[in-house]
């Protein structure tokens, strides 16, 4: 070949490395695709979108819960049934919830896989159910007992609980930690009889394009 | 003879040349499945808005949720935003969720709504949601600075029976304007918003820089006029003055790249071009002046193809600043105006409202626009 037609090559060469090397427009960004996100310190492990709390955790936690529920002396060794009315728990973290979801489960659980050991009354309920006793104690329906006494149970525990958490955002990502922790509460002392939390730490980094 | 293995050393190299460029750009070629509207985020949000403003808070609710369950987590091998980031796509490839101020508003909009439903605590979750976003700043001295979510964080605490004191006394750090109490006797919370909020142009010779451009009105600041009282309301956030704090994005370090990536590219073509011709001209050999004439001509398609533009899809409803007040109403119907007054103090727009208190409902919530939609 004649000299010409090297340096035509080493040319073409060359211009095509100062292509591909300025075509790096994201030179310079670390992880441009973004961390997936990592769950840290939880009994499973899955794919998850964001920091914040999720079914995975709901699952984790309730199940938690309601075995160690369960464990304790005022339940098992009780000479009658605890009922036990559900309040609302506190949520302090800064994700909006469903904030019944926690409690729900927890008591689909235990009146699923302890059935008898513990009674849940349907407090939430109790417009209807005043509604359905007037209208026996009117005549209007009929009832198999006396309407006349009061047949409504009085809770031997109240279940509650409280959701914290501590978050963090910097230009390597964000984290966020949350704190469960559930309570039962005796009714007639106020002692709280049983307390038991989670913890769930997750953190990630969003692709570049979003920073 | 020669000039056939000529035509076929060049036919190579140019193909090969092709094939490269064609290879980087596969994300722009290739055939892709259909996907969700990468703008569905923004059209949440604008319906979220217009149905604030209609009081048709229930629509607004489903609006701001399925934005907030897009927005809520974090962005991750998305396609889109990796299309934004590639040479060959401008940065509106990728999923809308907005800037941080927009993100943050949809979040103060949703913790309005869940505080009209009586959920104060995920309403106080939605403003931290918000003051978390707006965490990540160039210039930290404008992280988490907006003072009506502080503010309202505190009020929720107090109102929950917990001490809203350290949200209170950072709200009021963040602020050289009077703050309100922490009331938690009050019962009725009346949030304002006015004005044009920000909107967005790409600057820059290739139209890689993103720019925000604060809104204007004449508005300047609300009074709620209930009988014989006119009581100020507090305007502690500017979206505008939000919009532009927030410093340099890393997006922005890609846009400059690719806009390098363009202008040498071009510059390259630009030169290889002349030279071809200056070749041409002088007699050089043919080998020459077309291996420059056909590098000239990729390099330029190169830089032709290469998208720079910074994406400019903005929320373009929403107000340029938003005030609220708390005060404490006997049960019952209240008949009551909103006036959003200029500097002195005229008013320029007066919205009716009846405010209905009732006994046994935590609070009531009442949110007003100077725009009906």
């Amino acid at each position: 070949m004649n000299p010409p037609t090297y340096r035509n090559l080493a040319l073409m060469a060359g211009a095509v490395a100062t292509a591909f090397l300025a075509g790096c427009a994201n030179q310079g960004v670390r992880n441009p695709s973004g961390v997936p996100v990592t769950e840290m310190k939880a009994d499973e492990r899955g794919f998850v979108a964001g920091t914040g709390i999720e079914s995975q955790d709901l699952v984790t936690v309730t199940d938690k819960m309601a075995r160690s529920i369960l464990g304790i002396p005022e339940i098992t060794n009780a000479k009658t049934t605890p009922r036990v009315v559900l309040e609302p728990i506190m949520n302090e973290t800064r994700f909006p919830i469903n904030k019944d979801i926690f409690l729900t489960r927890i008591r689909t659980q235990l009146n699923s896989k302890a059935a008898g050991r513990v009674r849940f009354l349907a407090r939430e309920n109790m417009r209807a159910l005043e509604r359905e006793q007037q209208l026996k104690q009117d005549g209007l329906v009929t009832a198999s007992q006396d309407p006349n006494v009061v047949q409504f149970r009085g809770a031997d525990y109240f279940l509650t609980g409280k959701l914290q958490g501590m978050s963090a955002r910097t230009s390597q990502g964000l984290s966020d930690y949350i704190l469960y922790s559930f309570q039962l509460i005796d009714a007639a002392t106020s002692e709280i009889v049983w307390e038991d939390s989670a913890e769930i730490k997750k953190q990630g980094l969003e692709d570049a394009a979003y920073r | 003879m020669s000039h056939v293995r000529s035509l076929v050393r060049w036919s190579s190299l140019a193909g090969a040349l092709t094939l490269a460029l064609l290879t980087t750009a596969q994300p722009a070629f290739a055939a892709k499945p259909k996907k969700p509207d990468k703008d569905f985020i923004l059209k949440e949000y604008q319906a979220a808005s217009l149905a604030l403003r209609r009081g048709d808070f229930a629509s607004a609710k489903i609006s701001l949720d399925s934005a907030i369950t897009a927005i809520g987590g974090i962005v991750v091998d998305e396609a889109g935003a990796k299309k934004a980031r590639s040479l060959w796509s401008d940065e509106s490839a990728k999923l809308f969720i907005g800037e941080p101020y927009e993100r943050v508003m949809a979040f103060y909009y949703r913790g309005i709504l869940y505080w009209m439903d009586g959920e104060a605590d995920n309403a106080r979750a939605c403003f931290r949601s918000a003051q978390f976003i707006d965490a990540d700043v160039e210039n930290k001295a404008y992280a988490s600075d907006y003072v009506t979510l502080d503010y309202l964080d505190g009020l929720a605490t107090a109102k929950l029976g917990g001490d809203g004191k350290d949200a209170y006394e950072r709200a009021a750090k963040l602020t050289s304007a009077p703050l309100p109490a922490l009331d938690a006797a009050g019962n009725t919370l009346v949030f304002v918003e006015f004005g044009q909020g920000p909107l967005k142009v790409a600057e820059g010779k290739n139209k890689e820089l993103l720019k925000v451009v604060p809104g204007v009105s004449p508005i300047t600041g609300a009074v709620v006029k209930l009988g014989d009282q006119a009581i100020p309301l507090a305007v502690l956030d500017d979206v505008n003055f939000q919009a532009t704090t927030r410093g340099g994005r890393v997006m922005d370090h890609v846009l400059g790249n690719k806009a390098v990536f363009k202008e040498s590219t071009g510059t390259v073509g630009d030169v290889a071009l002349a030279g071809a011709a200056t070749s041409l001209r002088l007699g050089g050999s043919s080998d020459l002046s077309a291996g420059l004439a056909i590098g000239g001509v990729l390099f330029k398609g190169a830089s032709m193809l290469t998208k720079t533009k910074a994406d400019t899809r903005a929320w373009d409803t929403l107000p340029g600043r938003v005030g609220f007040i708390s005060v404490k109403l006997a049960p019952g119907e209240h008949a009551a105006t909103v006036e959003f007054i200029d500097e002195t103090g005229k008013p320029v727009v007066s919205r009716p409202v009846v405010i209905k208190v009732a006994a046994e409902q935590p609070d009531t919530v009442i949110f007003v626009s100077d725009r009906a939609s």
